[in-house]
């Protein structure tokens, strides 16, 4: 079980002594019925990268809530310095030193960087007015240990990328004097070069004796950046182990009890008959896009964020204006306005963040996985409950989805089987192109299988398919075709089986984004 | 029986809480009534029985007296509730109630039209208003808080318009269809009745039809109701039009009851209206709400009003205790049952220690 991964057998062995800074034993967190956390204990100590791993519903980001306060524990021990404290709301944890940096940030959108920064401090200062120049002041030092120091604090968050927006909240962290901080699935929403950045801040941190908790799924970000990495299995403590002597195959074991095949490629069903085609198709954020994608097809859009890959899919549903150019659906031209014209000739779209585009989260399993389709099971305008769960019910198993009831509240799920849900939505409609963006996004490695086969059963059922990814690996996976976009253009066109991850990143981040189409093997 | 009554128990908290504070309302309506002086009759489905000091609160014909002057109320609230689970909100059904009345009044009085014509052209008068209204939010995508004040005002004015700022009355002229309206719509049965008929209908709408679920999902996240397709500006229509409609009833039994078409009916009626359809747990976020709660909240206001009344409380101090009743009856809805036990343990573990 222990056997070295290759080039790292010769290191001395990290293992931290003296006093954990922070230690829990018996977590515990119950939701209803459901067991989220069952007795889980966990040690962290200052100047230390720990990984929090496991499976859909694992746990570790319930764990990473309890320790920051934004969850309270059904039951808990906790020491800070070996004293023991209680943590029940996120200002308890705020003065022992405890902070959450959330997948979905928690910035004030429309405030000023410094004004985020400063807002937990704004008592201190001693007039009522609050000072501008003060805040900035208060904000710098924080700024420039994330290494921000050249944005101005009085830049207004919103108009920060996503990345920036991290460090933002990783500075207000640092500022209440955070001595642990929980990052939550941090690197989901970045690009590769934002993610290095944020692996040098992390870094930093660790240098500074700032204890780190990294809630993740990705395997190469845990070997490169994470001292020690815990694994939890069905909300239970499963070990811990330092990450120089562990490896891959053994994490893997730990988190869900069998190896994954990774050399696995897009099943190849594509045919000749083309399904859509877009010809120079220019919206607000794509310049000029032309491809095609023929039924039975699985084509992959890679490219940095910002270079019009999500913006494809908003053209193909209606949701942004279309400026120019043609688009060709089964031989007819297509020219939707509303998502609901978009759905009506056959395309669905799998949004990029499920929270805030996909799911409505006060309601059940059920009513979510249904809801698109409920024109076909309208009778006199009633809702025909019985082929509804039946339906439903189909398509839930189609997914491997895991739910406590068809009747529970959606977002009392997973992330991952949150994700199936809203997949299991538009399986139900029998789209005939399917566009889905990031479809595995803060999703688990078994969950991530689960809808690698269903995309390679929509390629078999002669569905045509439209793939947003983050990972490049991914793309290469599942495609059998990448399209590089840079820029709102269309960079190159590669065959996927044929082709390597540096091509393609060498389309994608290449300034000179020109017309030229490779048709590289 | 026991399942769905746990089930009923835990999925539906906010249903219970909220008959929680009815049933405390009513035990307290019951004990602070003022009694009757000598004996009372009791006469239901023909059994009678004959008590001696009856709390007056609880003679049959109070009880119906309070659902009869609540009904215009609860009725617009029905339609309320789907308005606010959209997460949207309609000021305007208080001048609606007033321009339904004055139309009813004025085709039967001085049209000299039936009954039945002048019933219908008030709630189409109704109807068209929430028409405009949703047609208006739909369409230019403006904030319903702002559209529907827009049409409260205007509403109001062209109800004033519509009789020359006069009020007019139904009995005493020369029509008899005015007589004979303004008796049979304000009986208690045909008021209470239509109540009655028109929550079943909309507990049903909500509950098992296709637009009733797109009311849920659209008010539970607007955004992603769009990305799953929805015809979210013909549910919008829908509901608002739906909501004037039930302003126009209301306007119908309150030109009856006050045998007047006054255009400066329902003045501030729209607050009242979301008084209910809050105290009946239904969320101003929108995506959170029943039909259910929403009776509920009608009948809560309705035997306040009631036994405050009857106890002859100043009508200032009637407005005071109604505010803190609202308050009262939310705040328990956000309570949650769990942190009650959890705060009573917790004091009985140190009492007696």
């Amino acid at each position: 079980m222990n056997a070295p991964r290759p080039g790292h057998g010769y290191d001395e062995v990290m293992t931290p002594s003296g006093q954990p800074l922070l230690t829990a034993r018996g977590v515990s967190k119950h939701f209803g019925g459901v067991v989220a956390l069952d007795d889980v204990s966990l040690d962290v100590f200052g100047g230390e990268v720990h990984a929090l791993m496991g499976e859909n519903g694992a746990g570790k980001s319930t764990l990473g809530k309890v320790l920051a306060g934004a969850l309270p524990p059904t039951a808990a021990r906790l020491t800070i310095d070996g004293k023991p404290v209680s943590i029940r709301n996120p200002l308890d944890a705020q003065r022992l030193g405890v902070t959450i940096i959330f997948q979905e940030l928690d910035l004030f959108a429309h405030l000023s960087i410094a004004e985020n920064i400063a807002i937990g401090n704004l008592r201190y200062q001693e007039r009522f007015a609050v000072s501008y120049r003060a805040m900035a002041q208060f904000a710098r030092p924080a700024l420039s240990r994330v290494g921000l120091s050249e944005l101005s604090p009085h830049t207004p968050v919103h108009s920060l990328s996503v990345a920036q927006q991290q460090l933002v909240a990783i500075a207000r962290a640092l500022s209440m004097n955070a001595r642990v901080i929980v990052f939550d699935e941090s690197t989901s929403a970045l690009t590769d070069e934002a993610v290095e950045r944020l692996f040098a801040v992390i870094d930093q941190l660790r240098r500074d004796g700032v204890a780190c908790l990294y809630v993740t799924h990705k395997m190469d970000e845990v070997f490169r950046i994470c001292d020690r990495i815990t694994v939890l299995r069905d909300g239970r403590y499963v070990g811990t182990r330092p990450a120089k002597q562990t490896d891959m195959a053994e994490l893997v074991r730990m988190m869900i009890g069998h190896d994954v095949r990774s050399d696995a490629h897009a099943a190849a069903c594509a045919t000749d008959r083309p399904l859509l085609s877009i010809n120079n198709l220019r919206t607000a954020g794509l310049r000029d896009v032309s491809l095609q994608v023929a039924a039975g097809e699985v084509v992959g859009l890679a490219g940095l964020v910002g270079a019009g890959r999500g913006e494809v899919g908003r053209a193909l549903f209606g949701l942004d204006p279309i400026l120019g150019g043609q688009m060709t659906l089964k031989g007819q031209p297509y020219r939707p306005h509303t998502p609901r014209q978009a759905m009506k000739r056959g395309v669905a779209l799998l949004p990029r963040d499920r929270k805030a585009e996909g799911l409505m989260m006060q309601m059940s399993v059920r009513e979510n996985a249904s809801i698109a389709v409920l024109d076909s099971l309208n009778n006199l305008g009633w809702i025909r409950r019985r082929r509804e769960a039946q339906q439903t019910d189909h398509v839930g198993r189609q997914t491997r989805l895991k739910a406590a009831a068809p009747q529970a509240v959606v977002s009392s799920l997973s992330g991952g089987n949150q994700q199936k849900v809203l997949i299991g939505r538009w399986l139900l409609r029998e789209a005939d192109l399917y566009f889905l963006d990031d479809p595995t996004r803060g999703v688990d490695i078994g969950a991530k299988e689960d809808i690698y086969a269903i995309i390679e059963d929509l390629a078999r059922r002669g569905k045509a398919v439209l793939m947003v990814s983050s990972e490049l690996p991914e793309l290469l996976r599942c495609c059998d075709r990448v399209v590089v976009l840079n820029e709102g253009r269309v960079a190159a066109d590669f065959d996927a089986r044929r082709t390597t991850q540096e091509q393609v990143l060498t389309h994608a981040t290449s300034a000179a984004a020109g017309h030229a189409r490779p048709q590289a093997g | 029986m026991k399942q769905w009554l746990t089930n009923f128990l835990t999925h539906r908290r906010d249903l219970v809480q909220s008959l929680i504070v009815l049933a405390i309302l009513f035990t307290f309506a019951v004990i602070f009534s003022p009694r009757t002086r000598g004996e009372y009759t009791y006469n239901l489905f023909g059994l009678s029985c004959t008590v001696e000091h009856w709390p007056i609160f609880l003679k049959i014909e109070n009880l119906t007296d309070l659902l009869r002057a609540n009904s215009p109320v609860a009725i617009i609230a029905l339609g309320m509730t789907f308005v606010i689970l959209t997460g949207g909100i309609d000021l305007s059904v208080g001048s609606t109630i007033a321009l339904s009345a004055v139309v009813c009044a004025t085709l039967l009085v001085e049209q000299q039209t039936s009954m039945a014509t002048a019933m219908i052209a008030s709630m189409v008068a109704g109807g068209l208003v929430g028409l405009v209204n949703g047609g208006l939010i739909a369409l230019l995508r403006i904030q319903p808080f702002i559209i529907t004040l827009a049409t409260m005002i205007g509403i109001r004015g062209l109800a004033r318009l519509v009789v020359n700022n006069e009020q007019i009355g139904l009995v005493g002229g020369q029509s008899d269809s005015a007589i004979h309206f303004a008796h049979i719509m304000s009986q208690k049965s045909v008021v209470i009745g239509a109540f009655l008929l028109l929550a079943i209908a909309f507990g049903l709408l909500l509950w098992g039809t296709v637009l009733g679920r797109y009311v849920r999902a659209m008010g539970d996240n607007a955004r992603a109701a769009q990305y799953a397709g929805l015809p979210t500006r013909r549910v919008l229509a829908a509901v608002y039009t739906l909501t004037g409609l039930l302003a126009g009833v209301a306007g119908v039994f309150t030109c009856a009851r006050t045998n007047n078409g006054n255009p400066n009916e329902g003045i501030a009626a729209e607050l009242s209206v979301i008084a209910v359809v809050v105290i009946g747990g239904t969320s101003l976020a929108g995506g959170r709400g029943s039909v259910t709660g929403t009776v509920i909240g009608a009948l809560v206001i309705a035997i306040l009003t009631n036994i405050l009344g009857l106890n002859n409380v100043d009508a200032n101090v009637q407005s005071m205790i109604m505010a803190l009743v609202i308050i009262l009856a939310v705040v328990a809805q956000t309570i949650s049952l769990g942190a009650v036990t959890r705060w009573w343990r917790q004091w009985r573990g140190s009492t007696t220690n």
